[in-house]
């Protein structure tokens, strides 16, 4: 990787916190407005919701074949905008990669924001929502338990596992920057962040633990994150259906979850940086570097398809030959070519040293790859039920307004509560700027490459 | 009492480490630190051994995988379904319920005995805080006698103390 530019070190601990800080400052109106626009759409998708458990499932496009598309389809695409926060903030921490102190608190925050988004799809998908218990470990009056066997309590136990460790991570990295913040606030804000930073004072009996945990949880975090996708993907592969069923999936699913992630982070940082003025922090560096694993994450992707498709042609299975026939020119064939284009060729671009630093281009790729990914388990989803296994039980599936709108108002969901987030905690972490710039210096001074 | 509290505030690790380091020589154990992010060399020099909270987390991990075995096993018991012909304890399916049990618990024991072994929440001030010791500065606390002060202070700005004062 390339050697970090001077400006990543310039700043000295005290600009940190400033910058920080500043960003937490009161907001304006246009702020409000847009945090309001957010919640109103939240409030409208509720509705829709409402209708839908008073009405049935009736509501939506499902019919016989095709019972899962886009609310399982949204559940599959946020699950995987969460998993880069925790490659960020995990993963890249056990290998210390020192561009991930800037960016880490952002992502991570996306990471629960979209794991909280994620969960509302199994239980919006399900007619009678009053019975999503019947998920956990927890008998019934016969005292049958949940089969254990089955991809979807996995999942159950993945997903809520995968909240709660992400959410003490977030939590303890949270800690000594909140006490910063403390320190600084006036008013009910003091109040608040004393409360929050729960007497952090930072001394050495305090680091030692924190230093322990916080690397333990990181180590505890990583397989986590690699084992929610796949048992994700295992949702699918597991049954017997053409399309779904294929032991590349886990890794498949893995790699396009990171790849859709990191054009997530990017989406969120480039206008956050404005907006928030954190210029000084987040470095054109820190761009470069997200976006190189776009680059890499996108060859695996392309991979994954042009494996998906060799070994369709080299099993030889006619059935299955037909459901791919009908992925690439079926009348929802524009769907994959699209997806082609924003996973596979436009990230291409990417390839330039000027494209990765030009953050208005990154940011317009960012969004491709996310419709390109949001297309892609749409098409895994529902394109592979829509054409089963025999043609007279093909089916055809238009989504209704309801579930139009219940994805919009996910989507609002997600960008209201981190918005409030950015304006009221520190979305950069002062504590791992200030620890990344005096590693990065001592090594620019023993003369090595401070790319790492 | 006869003790004093002595607080140095230095502007770097390296240094604040130093001071440590000459306290120590002075036998002299009861001092803190306090510094903006955890700093290796300040732990290097008080030589603090590793947290023990590893070992609470390890016992949350373990006790992950047997509830998880315990679950999915003893409900398969409880039940006798008969599932495809296949063996009642199918095990391969379970070590997916098995694993997520092992990270949660494990996850939540480790937080907590960080919690509970870094002493947060906390509801008093240690000694000697300043606020800046959270934003640029780091901080050493010790706590002496009064006919060992003199010496304490002088240790500290040896060491490239910016600020030495002295409390009660």
């Amino acid at each position: 990787m390339a050697a970090a530019p001077k400006e990543v070190i310039q700043p000295d601990f005290r600009a940190i916190d400033r910058g920080v800080l500043r960003a937490m400052e009161p907001a304006g109106r246009a702020y409000w407005i847009w945090v309001a626009s957010c919640f109103t759409l939240v409030a409208i998708a509720a509705g829709f919701w409402l209708r839908q458990i008073y009405e049935g499932l009736g509501v939506t496009g499902l019919r016989q074949p095709v019972n899962w598309a886009v609310y399982i389809t949204n559940f599959v695409f946020w699950v995987g905008i969460a998993h880069s926060g925790t490659l960020i903030s995990a993963i890249l921490f056990l290998f210390r990669t020192r561009w991930r102190t800037a960016v880490y608190r952002a992502a991570e925050t996306m990471t629960i924001f979209a794991v909280a988004t994620a969960g509302l799809f199994p239980l919006i998908h399900l007619g009678r929502v009053w019975f999503f218990y019947w998920l956990l470990p927890y008998p019934n009056e016969r005292s049958l338990q949940p089969d254990f066997r089955s991809p979807l309590v996995w999942d159950a136990f993945a997903v809520s596992t995968y909240l709660t460790v992400s959410s003490l991570f977030w939590t303890m990295g949270l800690i000594p920057d909140v006490a910063n913040a403390r320190e600084a606030a006036t008013g009910w804000r003091k109040k608040f962040y004393t409360i929050v930073a729960m007497g952090w004072q930072g001394t050495d009996r305090q680091w030692r633990h924190f230093s322990m945990v916080y690397l333990l949880m990181a180590g505890l975090a990583t397989p986590l994150v690699i084992s929610v996708h796949s048992v994700v993907s295992w949702d699918f592969a597991m049954a017997q259906l053409p399309g779904w069923h294929s032991t590349i999936f886990a890794p498949y699913f893995v790699a396009g979850a990171i790849f859709s992630g990191v054009a997530m982070v990017i989406t969120l940082l480039v206008p956050m940086r404005k907006l928030l003025k954190l210029e000084e922090l987040l470095t054109p560096w820190h761009f470069d570097n997200l976006a190189k694993v776009i680059l890499l994450t996108s060859l695996i992707v392309s991979y994954s398809y042009a494996t998906e498709t060799f070994m369709t042609w080299y099993a030889g299975d006619p059935i299955e030959q037909m459901t791919f026939q009908m992925r690439y020119f079926g009348p929802w064939g524009w769907m994959f070519w699209m997806m082609v284009l924003c996973n596979c060729l436009i990230p291409l671009l990417l390839f330039s040293p000027r494209i990765r630093v030009n953050l208005r281009a990154l940011w317009v790729i960012s969004i491709f790859v996310n419709i390109g990914m949001w297309l892609e388990r749409f098409v895994i989803i529902a394109g592979s039920l829509k054409v089963n296994t025999i043609p007279s039980q093909w089916g055809p599936y238009v989504p209704s307004i309801t579930e139009i709108m219940i994805t919009v108002g996910s989507f609002a969901w997600f960008l209201g509560l981190f918005s409030l987030f950015a304006k009221f905690m520190p979305i950069v972490s002062m504590t791992e700027m200030k620890e990344g710039i005096v590693w990065l210096r001592a090594a620019l001074k023993r003369g090595y490459s401070t790319g790492a | 009492m006869n003790t004093v509290t002595i607080i140095g505030s230095f502007s770097g690790e390296g240094e604040c480490a130093r001071a440590v380091r000459a306290v120590r020589t002075a036998r002299i154990d009861d001092f803190h630190t306090f510094s903006p992010f955890p700093s290796h060399k300040i732990a290097a020099a008080i030589e603090l051994p590793k947290s023990p909270s590893r070992w609470v987390a390890l016992v949350g991990g373990i006790a992950g995988i047997l509830t998880g075995l315990a679950v999915t096993i003893g409900t398969t018991y409880e039940w006798r379904l008969n599932a495809g012909g296949k063996p009642l304890v199918s095990w391969p399916p379970f070590i997916v319920i098995t694993f997520e049990l092992m990270i949660l618990l494990g996850g939540i024991s480790g937080f907590l005995a960080f919690l509970f072994m870094s002493g947060v929440p906390a509801f008093e001030s240690a000694s000697g805080y300043n606020s800046h010791f959270g934003e640029d500065r780091f901080g050493l606390v010790v706590r002496c006698t009064k006919e060992d002060a003199d010496g304490v202070e002088s240790m500290l700005k040896t060491a490239g103390a910016e600020e030495v004062v002295r409390g009660v």
